[in-house]
């Protein structure tokens, strides 16, 4: 096992680490399948409001490749079809039945795995609903079959501090982990899994065999696990620019889908909130936020990663790519003489702040701590970015126009974990610049 | 029960938001009401929580850092207006004189640059910027203590309109607003600049000359080190700052304990300083070494150099400004480093313009985009290409 080395990162202590045991929920009255936290999508729906629905059955589909389907957590009728702004289709609400009646596909073994043909691999997983876990660099859209990948990263820990503990996710899942690595191996003879520090005991305890497959380890400092950062550590060539990852709870849904040839509906989700510890969650897919978290705390904003991730609303579902839940108070809206406060409470990177002093655990509000202004070259973005890009100096070559420079920069090297914008004292919205522009220029070049 | 300014601030809100009567001059009640209470918007992008420093506390700390330089200079510019008096005054009387000395540069330097900067930011609707917070205090401390207070008044807006705000503000500028403005009043209005300026006051007694260290050469084969010893200047006192100057510049503990507090704090980069001083001493070592010269600067060796004129003072707090220093870590190394070398070789070589720390600095600025470049051409060429 090889350790990663990481030299810049998000390294404090912070408050609200998720208990390790995990409490089962019960089925919801309504489970949703979201469109809004999936990259790139083009959403096109395939059912109407009242239509009766078996689990696994497709709720929507992508226009760019009509193959790939999203399927449904449930079985019911489809409540409402919910819309965002411009008329993009946000979520497809189900109204469950205790009963799951479930669309089924033919069982498939270990060895059959092996055997099977690519191409038919490929459609059972899309047909499936479970394709779109394996997601391409560097734009981070669906897998594109056609390509055979130098590199496929398994990355065993979420996008959040406090993502569940792989450990937790492998229980009763050894083998559905390593179906979902034979499908791996199909596609690609170079896999690396990764790992963070902390998460390899918990996996070790569950099985020594899948910690022995695991050929990278993470320090335990954002976001050194996140497949962005971890594919610039060990990228050696341009060709693997283009490498795909899949993260642990996608891979053993995978798994778990060709062994029982039903559509996986379970997922384990950790919610983090202020001076509290909840256990992991053992829940259905597209859970509705109200029964996780019930009454939502009224200064506070719910999102589904504290550095990366989106903001969801009070009736909302969580998305196939979401797992945790932070539950972010708000800060003082305004405090008086803020700027010369000796702060022993207030997290920061520099050491303005007498917090710097001491190590303990920081509470983090949801306020930006300032107001925006222009940036003055201060190089925090630079000192903190794991991918060692200089996103001011990128920020700026976007903003004259000059996509090329960015490039040459590094820009599609970004692993949008979002600690630029965190550190930048101008209050500057790097991540969202950069992220924006990746995305403008991977749509230009489609 | 409600803070009472709050409800100040709350009572005129509607006359200069939206459609207030007085909207045009809603920057000025902004920069206002956020001095006095930090306003901290909920986040809606990613990432939803972020660190605590803000400009204001940024700048707040520059301000800080200065405030032993500035303390020390009203004090020494009483103490030296004493001694050009000819007499010994108690501690107490030497700040009441500096007071009256350096006060009123800092109000004028503040006040007429401050309209200025409302000026353009009611023009442009921008928020004001605290970098003038910093330029308004490093701009007096920078000057003689006998300098006119109109020439303060047109030096600081020299500095802030031709060096900031006509390249777009705050964050746009090429070279230091500060310096800028010492630029302009040092070729504008030499006999203010330059010669027996530096001593407060009338002076009394025969001797005291009112120059600066720099000007010091030995005469007659004296060497330079001696020849200082001999007007007063030892190298003790350099360090400590008792000797006649502009109002900040003197006293090299000072400006290494506010050095010590930006880099502690990492809001100047260590690079900068380390470098230039680094700069400075591996110069001056190497023109010491050079035979001959005896009399003149090239023979006065590193701490003399380090401690003597405003080197540590412009290395800590004028060259480590963000904006015009470069961006890249190397850069800045490169750009300390220079500004050290610079600084000697235009103390040594050029004896019109003594102090060569202030030219030295504008100089670089000029070239730190330049810098930046190669720099990030070197780097981007180390990057496995992804595009």
């Amino acid at each position: 096992m090889k350790i990663l080395k990481i030299s810049r990162g998000f390294d404090l202590n912070v408050a609200e680490q998720p208990d390790l045991n995990c409490a089962q929920l019960a089925l919801p009255s309504s489970l949703g399948c979201c469109a809004g936290d999936i990259p790139h999508i083009r959403p096109k729906l395939l059912v109407k409001e009242g239509q009766r629905v078996k689990t696994g059955d497709a709720l929507f589909t992508d226009k760019r490749d009509t193959t790939i389907q999203y399927v449904s957590p449930g079985t019911g009728q489809v409540e409402k079809v919910i819309y965002g702004h411009r008329r993009r289709l946000m979520e497809v609400v189900i109204a469950t039945e205790s009963e799951d009646e479930y669309v089924e596909y033919d069982p498939v073994d270990l060895d059959g795995i092996i055997d099977m043909p690519r191409d038919a691999l490929v459609t059972v997983l899309k047909k499936g609903g479970l394709w779109q876990g394996l997601r391409q660099f560097p734009a981070l859209d669906f897998a594109d079959p056609d390509h055979s990948p130098a590199l496929i990263i398994v990355v065993m820990d979420g996008n959040d501090i406090f993502s569940p503990r792989p450990g937790i996710i492998l229980k009763d899942n050894i083998t559905a982990f390593e179906a979902g690595m034979a499908v791996l191996r199909r596609f690609s003879n170079r896999l690396a899994v990764v790992c963070r520090k902390s998460s390899l005991e918990g996996i070790r305890e569950q099985s020594s065999s899948v910690a022995d497959q695991i050929t990278h380890a993470a320090p335990d400092i954002y976001p050194a696990w996140l497949p962005g950062a971890v594919l610039y550590q060990i990228k050696q060539q341009a060709a693997e620019n283009s490498t795909w990852y899949i993260r642990l709870d996608h891979l053993v849904m995978m798994g778990r889908f060709l062994l029982s040839g039903r559509y996986p509906v379970e997922k384990i989700v950790t919610i983090t909130r202020p001076g509290e510890q909840h256990p992991h969650m053992r829940v259905r897919q597209g859970m509705p936020l109200s029964a996780l978290i019930g009454a939502m705390p009224g200064n506070s904003i719910v999102t589904t990663g504290r550095f990366n991730g989106r903001v969801l609303e009070k009736d909302a579902h969580i998305g196939f790519f979401e797992n945790t839940v932070n539950i972010i108070e708000t800060g003082p809206e305004e405090e008086m003489f803020g700027f010369a406060r000796p702060g022993l409470d207030k997290p920061t990177l520099s050491s303005t702040f007498l917090s710097s002093l001491f190590r303990r655990p920081a509470n983090m509000d949801c306020t930006l701590h300032g107001e925006t202004r222009a940036c003055i070259n201060c190089s925090y973005c630079e000192r903190i970015c794991p991918n060692d890009l200089m996103p001011s100096f990128i920020m700026k070559a976007l903003h004259a126009g000059e996509l090329e420079d960015a490039l040459a920069l590094g820009l599609m090297d970004c692993c949008r974990c979002g600690l630029c914008s965190f550190a930048c004292p101008s209050k500057i919205e790097l991540t969202r610049i950069l992220s924006d522009a990746m995305d403008a220029y991977y749509k230009d070049k489609q | 029960m409600k803070n009472p300014l709050k409800k100040i601030f709350d009572d005129t809100k509607p006359f200069f938001t939206g459609d207030g009567k007085y909207k045009k001059y809603e920057p000025i009640w902004d920069a206002t009401k956020t001095f006095f209470f930090l306003p901290s918007q909920k986040n809606s992008f990613m990432p939803f929580v972020r660190d605590h420093l803000d400009l204001k506390r940024y700048m707040s700390i520059v301000v800080l850092s200065l405030l032993p330089v500035t303390f020390f200079g009203i004090y020494n510019t009483g103490y030296q207006a004493g001694i050009g008096a000819g007499e010994s005054w108690p501690v107490t009387q030497c700040f009441l004189v500096g007071a009256c000395y350096v006060l009123p540069i800092i109000i004028v330097s503040y006040a007429v640059g401050f309209a200025w900067e409302f000026l353009f930011a009611v023009i442009r609707g921008h928020n004001i910027s605290e970098g003038f917070l910093v330029t308004g205090l490093l701009f007096p401390l920078t000057l003689p203590p006998t300098i006119p207070l109109w020439q303060v008044a047109l030096g600081i807006s020299f500095g802030v309109i031709i060096g900031k705000e006509v390249f777009g503000g705050t964050g746009r500028n090429i070279l230091n607003p500060a310096l800028t403005g010492r630029a302009f009043l040092f070729f504008s209005y030499p006999v203010s600049m330059s010669g027996d300026v530096w001593v407060a006051g009338k002076h009394l007694v025969d001797g005291v000359t009112g120059a600066t260290a720099l000007s010091v050469t030995g005469a007659g084969g004296q060497s330079i080190t001696a020849a200082l010893g001999d007007a007063g200047y030892s190298l003790g006192q350099l360090f400590t700052g008792f000797v006649p100057g502009s109002v900040g510049e003197t006293s090299a503990l000072c400006c290494l304990f506010g050095a010590a507090i930006l880099m502690v704090t990492r809001i100047a980069n260590y690079r900068v300083i380390i470098g230039g001083i680094a700069g400075l001493v591996i110069t001056s070592v190497i023109v010491y070494l050079i035979p001959g010269g005896q009399e003149s600067w090239s023979n006065a060796g590193p701490l003399y150099h380090l401690c003597a004129g405003g080197f540590l003072f412009g290395i800590s707090f004028m060259a480590t400004d963000p904006v015009s220093a470069p961006g890249t870590n190397p850069g800045r190394w490169i750009f300390g480093a220079a500004i050290g070398f610079l600084t000697v070789i235009i103390r040594v070589g050029n004896p019109a313009f003594m102090e060569g720390v202030m030219l030295a600095i504008l100089f670089m600025n000029v070239f730190a985009p330049l810098l930046d470049h190669l720099v990030l051409k070197y780097k981007s060429s180390k990057r496995i290409p992804n595009v």
